[in-house]
Order: C-alpha cells, then sequence, then structure tokens
C-alpha cells in the first residue's frame, strides 16, 4: 500500500468518524425528552416501603423508554423529590419542581400530595397520577388529580358483594366496620360503606361502625359485640395496628370473623405484625389492583421481565405492584397522548385530555389494573370497576377471585 | 346485665393501664416539678427495648424482661443527665420546654434506629383471656391492674414514708433550699427519670403484649395526661381512683354511646372528665393545695 493510498484510507477513516460523531448528536435530538416529577418519601412515616415503591414505578419508566419509547421517539425522565410525607414540604418543593423540571405529569404518593397541590395543578396545568384507591371527600368534577382505584369504599362494597354471593342465600350479609376518627380518610372509608349499606338494605346489615385509636389498647370486648351481633365480616381498611387488635379481640373471644383488608394494611403487612401469615389465614385482602400471589399471572410475568431485563430489585409483593400499576398507567395515559399529538410539544393539559379520550385497558397495564375509562364527572373511574380478592391459605397468600365487579356506591 | 358490669371491669382495668403510664407523669413531677411532655415517648422507647432483646436478640423473656427494665433505667439515666441535669436552678418552664423537645427528639430518634414499620410485640402475657361466667377479662390488663396497684402502693409508701422520697418532695418543693440542706438534688431527680422510664416500660408491656409496635404506640401517653391531671399531679395513690373512673366513663361512652352517635367520644370523655375536675378543683382530685405567704 503506497503512502498516498494509506493517506487516502486515513481521510476516508477520519472522514467516516467525523461524519458518525455528527450524526450521533442528530440521534439524540429526534428522540424527544419530557420529565416526570416523582413526589417520594425516603425520611418519613413510609420510608420502609418507598424504596421498593419507588423501584416498582422506575423500573416501568426504564422498561417504557426502552420498549414504546423508542418506537414513539420520546424519552421520559424523571426524579425523585423527597416530601418527608409532609403536606408544608411538597407546597415548598413544587415552584422549584415546577422551574427545574417543566413536568409533563406528577406522580404522586399520598394525602400530603393531594393536600399540598389539589389548587396548584389546575392552574399549573399538570395532572397528577396516584397509586393509592380514592377517597369520597376529593370525590369532585374536573379534577387534576387521579386515582386509578375508586374510594375505598368501593372497594370494600366489592368485597362485600363477592362474599354475599360466596356465602349464598337471601339475607343479608352482616358486618361490621373499624374506623378511627384520627385520620379523616379513616372516617371517610367508614361513611362510604355506611351509605352504601344504608341504601341497600337487602343486600347488607351493617351492624357497627367501631371508631378505636390508631393503636387500640384493647379491642376484647368491642370484638364480642361483633360476634354477638352475628357479624360475618369485618372490614379493616384503616392500618395494621388495629388489624392487630381486632385479630387479639377475636381469639380472645374464639370468634372466627373473616376481616378484610386493603393495600395498605394488607395480608403482609398486617401478617408480619402478628408475627406470622398463617395467623391470618382464612382472612382477605381486597382492592382493585393485582394481588401479589404466588400464581403464574400476566402481572407476575412482568414484574419477572422487569425484574430480570429492565434492573427492578424489589420483592414481589403488594408495594411493588402498586409502584409497577402507578407507573404502567401513567406511561399509558401519556403514549395515548403522543398518539394523539405526536412526540413534539407535549403538555400536562394534553396528557390529562388522553386520560379522558379513550380507556386504558388493562392488557396495557398487563393486568395490573383494570380497564380504566376516565371521565371529567370523578378523580377516578365509575364505570366497569372490579376488584380483585386475595386470602392466606395454608400461610401463604393465594388469589381468591379476580375481576369481582364493584356496585354503585353513591357519592357521601 | 353480665356484659354491662364486663364493660365496667374492662374500663377500669383500661384506666388501670393509664394509671401506670400516669405514675411515670407524677414521679417525675413529685422530684423535679417538671411535667414530662415526652411520657408517651419513653413508653415506646421500653416497648423497643422489650422488642429488641426479645425479638432481635432472641433472649427468654426471663432474661429480656429484668434486662430491658434496666436497660430503661439507664436511657431515662442519660436524658436526664444529658437534656436536664445543667437545666438545675433554672426556671420549671425551661425544664418543661426541654421535655417538649425531648418529645420530638425521641419520635424521630426512633424511627431512625427503628424505622416505621409496624412489628409483631412479644407475648408477654397469656392471650387467653380470664372467663368468668359470661365474663371474659383480658388477661394482659388483669395483670397490668394487679401490677399497678402493687405499684402505686410502693411508691406511695417510699415517696411518704422512706427518707429518700422525702428528699425527693423537698427538692421539687425548691432546688436551692433543698441543696442548701445538703440533698442532692442532681441524685433526686436523675433516680425520678430512671423510675419514669421503667415504669414506662412496664407499662409497655401491659399495652403493647402480643399487638403490635410502632410509634404510634406514644399516644398512649396522651391517654394517661387525663388520668395524671385528674388525680393531681403529686398523688400516687390517687391515680388508681382516677384511672379507674376515667377508665369505666370511656369504656362505657365507647361501648354504649358511640354505637349510637356514629362517632369517636369515648376518646373524649376523658379530656371532659378532666377538664370538669380542674374547673371545680384546679389542683386535681388529690393534688397539694399549695399555701403561700404573700
Amino acid at each position: 500500500m503506497t503512502y498516498k493510498t494509506r493517506l487516502g484510507l486515513r481521510g476516508l477513516l477520519a472522514a467516516g468518524a467525523i461524519a458518525v460523531t455528527t450524526a450521533m448528536p442528530f440521534k439524540a435530538q429526534a428522540e424527544t425528552t419530557y420529565n416526570l416529577a416523582l413526589l417520594s418519601d425516603f425520611s418519613g412515616p413510609y420510608a420502609d416501603i418507598m424504596p421498593i415503591l419507588a423501584g416498582g414505578r422506575e423500573a416501568v419508566f426504564t422498561w417504557w423508554n426502552e420498549t414504546r419509547g423508542k418506537e414513539l421517539g420520546v424519552r421520559l425522565n424523571y426524579k425523585n423529590y423527597e416530601t418527608r410525607y409532609d403536606a408544608a414540604q411538597v407546597a415548598s418543593l413544587w415552584p422549584g419542581i415546577k422551574s427545574e423540571l417543566d413536568p409533563i405529569a406528577v406522580v404522586g404518593l399520598g394525602g400530603p400530595d393531594v393536600a399540598a397541590l389539589s389548587e396548584r395543578l389546575p392552574e399549573d396545568k399538570i395532572p397528577m397520577f396516584m397509586a393509592t384507591a380514592a377517597y369520597g371527600y376529593a370525590w369532585q368534577s374536573d379534577a387534576w388529580i387521579f386515582n386509578p382505584r375508586p374510594t375505598y369504599s368501593h372497594e370494600s362494597a366489592g368485597f362485600l358483594a363477592w362474599l354475599k354471593e360466596k356465602r349464598g342465600g337471601d339475607e343479608p350479609l352482616k358486618f361490621a366496620v373499624m374506623a378511627s376518627e384520627a385520620s379523616p380518610a379513616y372516617v371517610d372509608m367508614a361513611k362510604g360503606l355506611e351509605l352504601y349499606a344504608e341504601e341497600n338494605p337487602e343486600e347488607l346489615d351493617l351492624v357497627e361502625v367501631i371508631y378505636t385509636e390508631v393503636q387500640p389498647t384493647d379491642l376484647t370486648t368491642q370484638m364480642r359485640r361483633v360476634a354477638r351481633a352475628g357479624a360475618e365480616a369485618l372490614i379493616i381498611q384503616t392500618n395494621t395496628s388495629i388489624v392487630v387488635a381486632a385479630k387479639r379481640g377475636l381469639q380472645a373471644n374464639g370468634a372466627d370473623i373473616p376481616i378484610m383488608m386493603s393495600s395498605h394494611n394488607g395480608l403482609p403487612a398486617s401478617g408480619g405484625a402478628l408475627g406470622g401469615l398463617e395467623q391470618l389465614e382464612g382472612d382477605y385482602e381486597a382492592y382493585g389492583m393485582a394481588v401479589a400471589a404466588d400464581e403464574d399471572t400476566p402481572s407476575r410475568q412482568f414484574y419477572e421481565t422487569l425484574v430480570s431485563d429492565h434492573g427492578l430489585d424489589a420483592p414481589w409483593n403488594v408495594v411493588t405492584a402498586m409502584g409497577i400499576s402507578q407507573g404502567l398507567y401513567t406511561v399509558a395515559v401519556i403514549g395515548h397522548a403522543i398518539e394523539e399529538n405526536g412526540a413534539e410539544g407535549l403538555t400536562g393539559e394534553k396528557v390529562r385530555e388522553a386520560l379522558f379520550a379513550g380507556p386504558i385497558t388493562t392488557e396495557e397495564t398487563h393486568g395490573f389494573l383494570p380497564t380504566l375509562t376516565f371521565t371529567p364527572e370523578a378523580p377516578f373511574p365509575l364505570k366497569g370497576l372490579k376488584v380483585n380478592v386475595g386470602t392466606v391459605k395454608n400461610g401463604k397468600i393465594s388469589i381468591e377471585a379476580t375481576g369481582v365487579d364493584v356496585p354503585d356506591v353513591h357519592k357521601w | 346485665m353480665v356484659y354491662f358490669i364486663n364493660d365496667i371491669i374492662t374500663g377500669a382495668l383500661i384506666g388501670l393501664l393509664y394509671s401506670l403510664v400516669a405514675m411515670g407523669f407524677v414521679v417525675i413531677y413529685r422530684a423535679s416539678k417538671v411535667f414530662n411532655f415526652a411520657q408517651g415517648e419513653l413508653v415506646i422507647i421500653g416497648g423497643f427495648i422489650v422488642w429488641y432483646t426479645t425479638m432481635e436478640v432472641e433472649l427468654s423473656l426471663w432474661l429480656s424482661i429484668p434486662l430491658s427494665l434496666v436497660l430503661a433505667g439507664i436511657v431515662g439515666y442519660l436524658i436526664e443527665r444529658i437534656f436536664l441535669t445543667k437545666l438545675i436552678g433554672e426556671s420549671v418552664f425551661s425544664m418543661v420546654m426541654v421535655t417538649v423537645g425531648l418529645l420530638i427528639l425521641l419520635r424521630g430518634v426512633v424511627l431512625l434506629l427503628f424505622g416505621p414499620a409496624v412489628r409483631p410485640f412479644p407475648i408477654i402475657f397469656p392471650l387467653k383471656p380470664l372467663f368468668l361466667g359470661d365474663m371474659l377479662i383480658p388477661m394482659n390488663l388483669l395483670i397490668g391492674g394487679i401490677i399497678t396497684i402493687v405499684a402505686a402502693v410502693g411508691l406511695s409508701w417510699f415517696f411518704n414514708r422512706t427518707r429518700s422520697g422525702l428528699r425527693m418532695t423537698a427538692v421539687a418543693e425548691d432546688h436551692v433550699v433543698a441543696s442548701s440542706m445538703g440533698i442532692s438534688v442532681k441524685g433526686s431527680i436523675a433516680f425520678a427519670w430512671v423510675l419514669g422510664a421503667i415504669l414506662s416500660t412496664i407499662g409497655a408491656m401491659i399495652f403493647l403484649s402480643g399487638k403490635s409496635l410502632t410509634f404510634l404506640a406514644s399516644d398512649i401517653g396522651f391517654a394517661a395526661l387525663p388520668v395524671a391531671l385528674f388525680a393531681g399531679l403529686e398523688s400516687i395513690g390517687g391515680l388508681i381512683l382516677a384511672g379507674v373512673i376515667i377508665g369505666i366513663a370511656q369504656s362505657l361512652t365507647t361501648n354504649y354511646l358511640d354505637p349510637l352517635i356514629g362517632g369517636s367520644l369515648g376518646s373524649v370523655v376523658p379530656y371532659i372528665i378532666m377538664l370538669a375536675i380542674l374547673l371545680i378543683r384546679p389542683t386535681g382530685l388529690f393534688g397539694w393545695r399549695a399555701i403561700e405567704r404573700v
């Protein structure tokens, strides 16, 4: 090879290298980037579950960027903001979040986020997507904060309807509710179900709503009253300490009344606080989301994919499932908004419009959530509501029922 | 009728549990004239010590209980040494404000060390209740009630009949005068905090036996507050009567009025009783009436 040829080859190589390096930024520019603000509590009351919940939702965003996002030419960046589950902290962080990220959506955690941002988000035209069930007091039209699950009262009403059908017979199902005035949310859960039972006496017979402290001293006499009234179920959607005290009260009375818990105080959490899942044999958890049981379900398979291919490092439990489902319906809505408006110029307002434009199918959320049809009338879907029921069988959590219809619960 | 009597008995026993926690308030108050707002936090510190020695270190109850009481005493001593000893001779108000700070600090320390997770508390007293015909009495509350009465009798004797107890009372009257009489003010206050922490740990064991433990358990400090103020902050014996009255009133309200009104009047009743008695007798039922010469 002559010197000239070598020089020519070098020149060609250099030109090629320049062409490649010049082309790279163009490729990056072709991918439109949008930001999501993730509100988290790594140092407050939910510090113990936050890494798992955050792991679930972040893994979904990674998965979406590597799959659907690539097809659409969009990348979702996200940043966690530490709120310490404190409304004042959320309120003080919000102006900074907005100017730093200009997010198209907020991924919220709980009540303090709602309290701090419910007035701000409509003004700023940024929607917030939550993971939990909704509350009656937040049941308002034209919302900017959305829940994939209906209210806790809807979920318990669905469970009771299922339990009545399972029991058989025409007599109304007798049940009791544990509540606490320590939190407006706990009162709200009871009030909604109370009204539903009042309006449907042929279906349900509410024997008593028992108000107690968040860490009850003793519930033995209260549980005796519930047992004497012939209750067939005890609804506890408050916290694990009340589940534990009620269970001890039932055990002391030799009463075998099944308890229904929610996702945040469900079978794994309450079983742990009781010293073993086997203590909750025959009790239930019910919510409008996939039950994290051992069975091979589409949601379980998707979780496995996130673990093997997208770096998810979290156990298969209800908290991880909550994080994944929150991430999934958020990216589904954003995906719809991009399909409708194109990859460029997406705003929070367009994302919210996309939420109302069409349903988010259960396939899109890999079975984590039922098909969700949002309307401007409520911050959660009002039609096609379903709950799943989990139970403890032989010391293990298993799925008892899926896709249980939720009855019409009127606003209270 | 049987159930009504049962509700009265259970209420009285819950009231005695409040009395035991309130005893911590009174012991510290009698020795230092300081109202310890962090009493509920001492209960959870005690609870976490018991939980740690039993569930984490896996000691048998026979070992973990005395060890926990010793450790709780050390914590009480350290709290006094670090935060309060330097305030001796300063206004009572500053010391009270320190206990408010302690409330926040101890809650933070518990969250930092143990996290917010709900944990199973060891079963210290039998879960099976005592059946008396149709009546059912929770064993933890029954044994707890006996412990409370024994502790009240013992502490009353100590404060009223022993030299050390009377010295502590003198310290509460006036730090400077007590000191000039050769009484160790620091020693008396430190001993009161040790005793307060131990009583709180016993209270935690009765309250939480077989249940769950979180920092929410500190709320029992607020439940015990009406008992302490109702009895009068200097009277240990009076705590028993005050606890029983408040416990029964609360139990009857919770079991018979709450279901009718659909609310939680039971948790408010102790405070209503407390306010009513304070209006009639500001020093509480058995509190000392100070006569001041002007």
